[in-house]
């Protein structure tokens, strides 16, 4: 059976609590429209103040900028900031698992380099995982990187690279060796500078008009030699050795919290008993979800690979964060149209509902997922 | 979790995994007390778990009221545990229920009780109530638990409480359900890998592990939701973590259940399979102390007085 264990916050995490949301209330400018989905807003004046705060890749160690800090320390900045609706698209996947990847695999020289201008605020990355014919089966990637003088040559097309055309570095998933019977050995992580090194990228429309991920494609890229993070030949390994951190974070649960906070703010102080029960319906799911989202990050912190555990709350908590709109369209029914507070849920309602479909397939879908936690319970 | 907690929980299922078999079940449905059981929890001093001089915290008393919910135990262990805390001493199989009107209804095996403790809504004290053969109407849940109104007579005494007494209760609810709903999953996780059709067993049909999939992260969501109530049984915001956990658990219970039955079959509709005894208690336990609605309109009316400004912050606890 799956045990979340009841896992508190640190006493000393209020204080930083504190200073994120001063910080926040200071930052009315980067919050006029605020979205807590995680890929939205592309704001690099906002990361690099964020930067400044010590608060982004806040748990790697000081003398590649980080702060040191706990694993809860950084769980706190990243609810805050999710629940407030700010923008960290552009930092956030350095932030969350590009930086770690370097920080545990890469040389001495790959985390000097990468890293510190990371924690300012000022390189991001772009994950490269998917391809055309490779979603869910991430092991048949085809992308190839073939060794030549003094570097790689890349060929094949990454897709749905979220803001590869913003940002600086995308960490390409790619097969230095032919496929063999092992389909998991051969396979390496490469990092792309997407600014230099000839990538073609071009923007993909999603369905709510706008243009956040992309096609990336590699006719003879070249890279040099001290671009392959880690041993050539580990890729699959590295890929999914983080995959706990990835998918048990608040962002697999608060997409959706900003049509909660205007839910309320529509529903006023005194909601008749139908509206109550949906207020407090989705509370309730947000406090368990919440719990076991700490829950997991606690046995991350004590050094415990809970794969199946993450696969869990990251399932559970797309599900949910789907069902949020759902959920607050039909509980506000009594609005004026000309009531301000129907015009900034309708919006903070539109915003999320168009984003919805992601939740459930990236980071895993929600297909895979079930998988995951099935076999953790010894189906299979 | 100590190892005094531990000794504590695992005697409890032991005991309890002994003696709550079918038969006991099934006799206890048919309205008979199940005495031999009774004797061996007043042996082991279950009922006086909630003492302030036992030695057991009211935590580790939930700990043990949810493992009686794991075992589908036919007595009514939180209103035993409550009442005796309540009263001052242990010594009788006392049980719980609502005052209304002239009645003190729902009360779990009212019909044995040597005492009945009636709460009223909205009070902070309770009616003392010995029921007599002629003063006990005969009722029960639909999981067949006994659920007996029992007369108040003329100058029934009173007693004071400072506990939130229902919010009590319903956290035994909320714990009972907890351990019910991982027995359902259990129970499912045993029988898809046993069953078999088109030469293997269900488990490896992907329809089953995606059902039972969803089914687990009900079960651990109800797990972390009881756990939070109980961990806040001295915080000012207990009434309120309440509310979540019975809202939370509450609607896992009907999707646990629901997959449960379907993963079963046609066996597990049939009243010689174990499975509804525990799905039956879930879906009567949902009811009971406040349904899933109940619970979430207090919880939303508090969210909403807050305002958009505030919500977060109530959301965003240490523990």
């Amino acid at each position: 059976m799956l045990q979340f264990d009841r896992v508190k916050l640190p006493e000393s995490s209020d204080a930083l609590r504190a200073e994120v949301r001063e910080f926040l209330a200071e930052s009315a400018e980067h919050l006029e429209r605020p979205n807590s989905d995680f890929t939205t807003g592309h704001d690099p004046a906002f990361s690099r103040k964020l930067g400044a705060c010590g608060w982004i890749g806040m748990t790697w160690p000081e003398r590649y900028g980080g702060a040191g800090r706990s694993f809860f320390d950084r769980y706190v900045v990243t609810e805050e900031l999710l629940a407030a609706g700010a923008p960290v698209s552009a930092h956030w996947i350095a932030d969350r698992q590009s930086g770690n990847l370097i920080l545990r695999y890469g040389t001495e020289a790959q985390r000097q380099h990468y890293l510190p201008p990371i924690t300012r605020g000022e390189s991001y990355f772009s994950i490269g995982m998917s391809e055309p014919n490779s979603g869910s089966d991430l092991a048949s990637v085809r992308t190839s990187a073939r060794r030549v003088e003094g570097g790689w040559l890349i060929n094949g097309t990454k897709l749905w690279s979220t803001d590869a055309h913003r940002n600086h570095f995308m960490i390409a998933l790619v097969r230095t060796e032919p496929v063999s019977e092992n389909r998991h050995a051969g396979l390496s992580q490469i990092i792309v500078d997407l600014k230099n090194d000839g990538a073609q990228i071009r923007p993909i429309r999603n369905i709510a008009g706008a243009e956040d991920f992309n096609e990336v494609v590699f006719e003879d890229v070249f890279v040099p030699e001290d671009r392959v993070v880690g041993e050539p030949g580990n890729g699959w390994e590295q890929v999914t050795s983080e995959l706990a951190y990835e998918r048990s974070g608040p962002e697999r649960f608060l997409s959706a919290f900003r049509v909660f906070v205007e839910l309320v703010r529509a529903a006023g102080d005194q909601p008749e008993p139908q509206l109550a029960a949906a207020i407090g319906r989705i509370g309730a799911h947000l406090m368990t979800l919440r719990r076991m989202s700490i829950s997991v990050a606690g046995m991350l912190d004590q050094g415990k690979s809970p794969n199946v555990e993450a696969a869990l709350v990251k399932a559970l908590g797309n599900d949910f964060e789907k069902r949020l709109p759902e959920i607050a369209r039909l509980a506000v029914t009594d609005l004026a149209e000309d009531d301000p507070r129907h015009r900034s849920f309708r919006q903070a309602f539109t915003d999320t509902l168009l984003l919805s479909p992601a939740f459930t397939i990236r980071g895993g879908t929600r297909e895979i997922l079930r998988g995951v936690i099935a076999r953790g319970l010894g189906l299979r | 979790m100590d190892d005094h907690d531990t000794l504590l929980t695992d005697a409890a299922a032991r005991i309890f995994g002994d003696l709550c078999d079918k038969a006991l079940l099934d006799a206890a449905e048919q309205g008979e007390f199940p005495a031999a059981l009774w004797q061996t929890l007043r042996e082991n001093g279950f009922h006086e778990l909630g003492l302030a001089d036992s030695g057991v915290s009211l935590a580790q008393a939930f700990s043990v009221i949810r493992l009686g919910g794991r075992h589908a135990l036919p007595l009514p262990l939180a209103e035993i545990v409550l009442a005796n805390r309540w009263l001052g001493d242990g010594e009788r199989l006392a049980s719980v229920g609502r005052v209304m009107g002239e009645r003190v209804v729902d009360v779990p095996w009212g019909r044995s009780a040597e005492l009945v403790l009636g709460l009223e809504a909205g009070r902070s004290g309770c009616v003392l109530v010995t029921p007599e053969p002629d003063t006990v109407t005969r009722g029960c849940n639909m999981a067949g638990e006994p659920r007996d109104a029992v007369a108040i007579p003329a100058g029934a005494d009173t007693i004071a409480l400072t506990e939130p007494a229902f919010e009590y209760l319903t956290l035994g609810r909320i714990a009972a359900m907890a351990g019910c709903l991982e027995r359902v999953l259990e129970l499912c996780l045993g029988y898809v890998n046993e069953r078999e059709q088109f030469g293997r067993p269900i488990a490896r049909f992907q329809a089953i592990q995606h059902s039972l999939a969803i089914a687990a992260g009900e079960v651990a969501a109800a797990s972390r939701a009881a756990d939070a109530a109980v961990d806040a049984l001295d915080d000012a915001r207990f009434e309120l973590e309440v509310a979540a956990a019975k809202a939370r658990v509450g609607e896992a219970a009907g999707v646990v259940a629901e997959i449960a039955h379907q993963v079963h079959g046609a066996m597990g509709f049939t009243h010689e399979h174990q499975l509804h005894h525990f799905t039956r208690r879930a879906w009567a336990w949902r009811d009971e102390y406040g349904n899933e609605a109940h619970w979430q309109r207090r919880l939303g009316r508090h969210l909403a007085a807050l305002g958009p400004d505030r919500l977060w912050s109530f959301l965003a606890t240490r523990g």
